[in-house]
C-alpha cells in the first residue's frame, strides 16, 4: 500500500461532494481520512451528525490527542484548528486564525504533509476563498499526492482555482472521478 | 512564511531550560513551533540562531517572550452554552453553598477573556462580591495586559454576540470603552481579583478552591505534561471541587481517569472525587 492517510479540505460548496465520498466509501477503508471543512466557529453540533448520515466510516470530532485509526473520518471541531501531530495523533490548537479560517485549511494540510510525506493524498475541494492553496503546495513539496475538484463542477470555484495557481497538482477530477481513484487504492 | 525544524525547536527548548529553568520541552510540538515561527517573524528577527541569542544576552526580554509563546483565548464567551450553565445552574448553586467562602481559580491566564466572561456573569448575578476569583499566569506581561482590561478588536464582533447567545441580561457596549484606538473592558470588575505569577508546572498550587476555570490550555502540552498539571490542579481543588476544561479536551485518558467524574460531557465539566 502507498498511502497512509486522506485529507480533504473544502468550504463553501462542498458539503455535498463530501457527503456523496463518504457514503461511497468502504468501512474497511485501511487508513484515516481527515476533513477540514470551513464552518460557524459558534455552532458546535449538527455538522458531525449531517455529515455521519450516510458515511459508512465512523465520522469523528476527535479530542486533543486522540489516537488516529485507519477506517476513520476526522471532522476537524468548530473553532479548533486541527493538527496531525507526530506520534500518530491528533493535536487540536485555539491560535489565530489563518485566512479568517479556524479551522484552516492551510494548517492541516501542512502538519498531514509532514507527518505522512510521500504517503499522503490531499484533496481541495469547491470553496469561496483561497485557504488550502498554501497547504497543497506543501503536500506537493513533500511528495504526497494532490488532487483538486474540477473548478467546471465547483459551486465556488475560487479555493481549488487558488490551489492550481500555488501548484503543479498531480489530477484535476470530477468528484465521482474522485470517488473512483479512492475506491482504488 | 518560515518553517522551524525540530532540532531548532529542540535548540530553543535547551536554552531556555539551561538559563531560565523554564521546560517546554512536553510542550504540543506543532503548536509550539509555531508559536516560536510567530515570534521569530514579529520581533523581524532573521532566524532562530538571533532568538536564542536574544534569550541568552537579555534576561528582561524573556517575560515578554513568556506573554508571546503563550496563546491567548480565541473570544469572551467562548462556547455560550457552557456561560448558560454557569449563570443558570453552576455559579448560583456554588454560591448558595459557599457564600464568601467560594473561591475560582483561572490558573494560566493570557488575554482576561476568560476572567472578564466570569466577572461579567457574577456580576450580573449580583454575586460579584461574593466570590474570591484567584488569576494566575507564567508571565507579568500577560498579568499587566489583563489588569489593564485590554480586549482585542479582532474579538469584540464574536465576543458581543456570544455574550447575548450566554443570555447576557444588559448590552455588551456597557463593559467597554474605547480608548487611543484601543479597547478596554470595566476593570472596576476585577478589583477584587488576586493576580499571581505562576508556573503551573513547578509552583505550589492555591488552595481550597471549588471551581478550576482551565480550559483549551492542556491542548498545548503532551500527555506527559497534561497528567503533571492536572495532578496539580486536583491539589487545589477541595473534595466535589469542579473542573472545567475545554469542549474537546479529555482528562480520561490522564492522571484524571480515576481522580475525576465527567459531569457534563458536551462542555467538558468534571468532579474531582471525595
Amino acid at each position: 500500500m502507498i498511502y497512509k492517510a486522506i485529507m480533504i479540505g473544502g468550504s463553501a460548496g462542498s458539503f455535498q461532494v463530501v457527503t456523496k465520498i463518504l457514503s461511497a466509501l468502504p468501512k474497511t477503508l485501511n487508513m484515516p481520512l481527515f476533513l477540514c471543512l470551513h464552518r460557524l466557529k459558534h455552532v458546535r453540533s449538527g455538522f458531525l451528525e449531517a455529515l455521519s448520515l450516510k458515511s459508512n466510516l465512523p465520522v469523528i470530532e476527535p479530542d486533543d490527542k486522540e489516537q488516529i485509526k485507519p477506517g476513520r473520518a476526522y471532522l476537524a471541531p468548530a473553532n479548533y484548528h486541527m493538527y496531525i501531530e507526530l506520534g500518530n495523533r491528533i493535536a487540536l490548537s485555539t491560535e489565530e486564525p489563518v485566512n479568517h479560517s479556524r479551522p484552516s485549511i492551510d494548517l492541516s494540510f501542512v502538519t498531514a504533509a509532514h507527518a505522512y510525506r510521500e504517503k499522503l493524498i490531499g484533496i481541495i475541494l469547491s470553496g469561496a476563498n483561497s485557504d488550502g492553496a498554501y497547504g497543497l503546495k506543501k503536500v506537493k513539496d513533500l511528495n504526497g499526492f494532490t488532487i483538486v475538484q474540477d473548478p467546471n463542477e465547483c459551486q465556488v470555484r475560487t479555493m481549488t482555482e487558488a490551489a492550481m495557481k500555488s501548484t503543479n497538482v498531480d489530477q484535476v477530477l470530477s468528484t465521482d472521478q474522485i470517488i473512483k481513484f479512492l475506491l482504488k487504492l | 512564511m518560515l518553517e522551524l525544524g525540530i532540532v531548532e525547536t529542540r535548540n530553543i527548548i535547551k536554552t531556555i531550560l539551561e538559563k531560565y529553568n523554564y521546560d517546554f520541552s512536553d510542550y504540543s510540538l506543532t503548536s509550539f513551533k509555531r508559536r516560536l515561527e510567530k515570534i521569530v517573524d514579529q520581533q523581524n528577527l532573521k532566524n532562530v540562531d538571533q532568538l536564542i541569542i536574544k534569550l541568552r544576552d537579555n534576561n528582561s526580554y524573556f517575560e515578554q517572550f513568556l506573554n508571546e509563546l503563550a496563546t491567548p483565548s480565541t473570544e469572551m464567551f467562548r462556547d455560550p452554552s457552557l456561560w448558560r450553565i454557569l449563570r443558570d445552574e453552576l455559579l448560583p448553586s456554588l454560591i448558595s453553598d459557599l457564600g464568601s467562602n467560594l473561591k475560582i481559580w483561572l490558573p494560566n491566564s493570557v488575554s482576561g477573556d476568560e476572567l472578564f466572561s466570569l466577572v461579567i456573569t457574577l456580576h450580573e448575578l449580583n454575586q460579584l462580591n461574593k466570590v474570591q476569583i484567584y488569576v494566575s499566569s507564567l508571565s507579568t506581561v500577560s498579568l499587566d495586559t489583563i489588569r489593564s482590561g485590554l480586549l482585542l478588536a479582532s474579538k469584540l464582533d464574536l465576543s458581543a454576540d456570544n455574550y447575548i447567545r450566554a443570555n447576557g441580561t444588559e448590552v455588551f457596549p456597557n463593559y467597554y470603552k474605547m480608548e487611543n484606538n484601543a479597547i478596554y473592558r470595566d476593570t472596576s470588575l476585577i478589583k477584587n481579583v488576586i493576580f499571581s505569577r505562576q508556573n503551573l508546572s513547578l509552583d505550589p498550587p492555591v488552595q481550597g478552591i471549588k471551581l478550576v476555570l482551565f480550559r483549551n490550555k492542556m491542548v498545548y502540552y503532551n500527555q506527559t505534561l497534561q497528567s503533571k498539571v492536572l495532578r496539580q490542579l486536583f491539589s487545589s481543588l477541595v473534595p466535589n471541587g469542579y473542573l472545567i476544561v475545554g469542549a474537546k479536551e479529555s482528562i480520561n485518558t490522564l492522571y484524571g481517569n480515576n481522580e475525576f467524574s465527567l459531569i457534563n460531557n458536551s462542555e467538558s465539566i468534571y468532579k474531582r472525587k471525595p
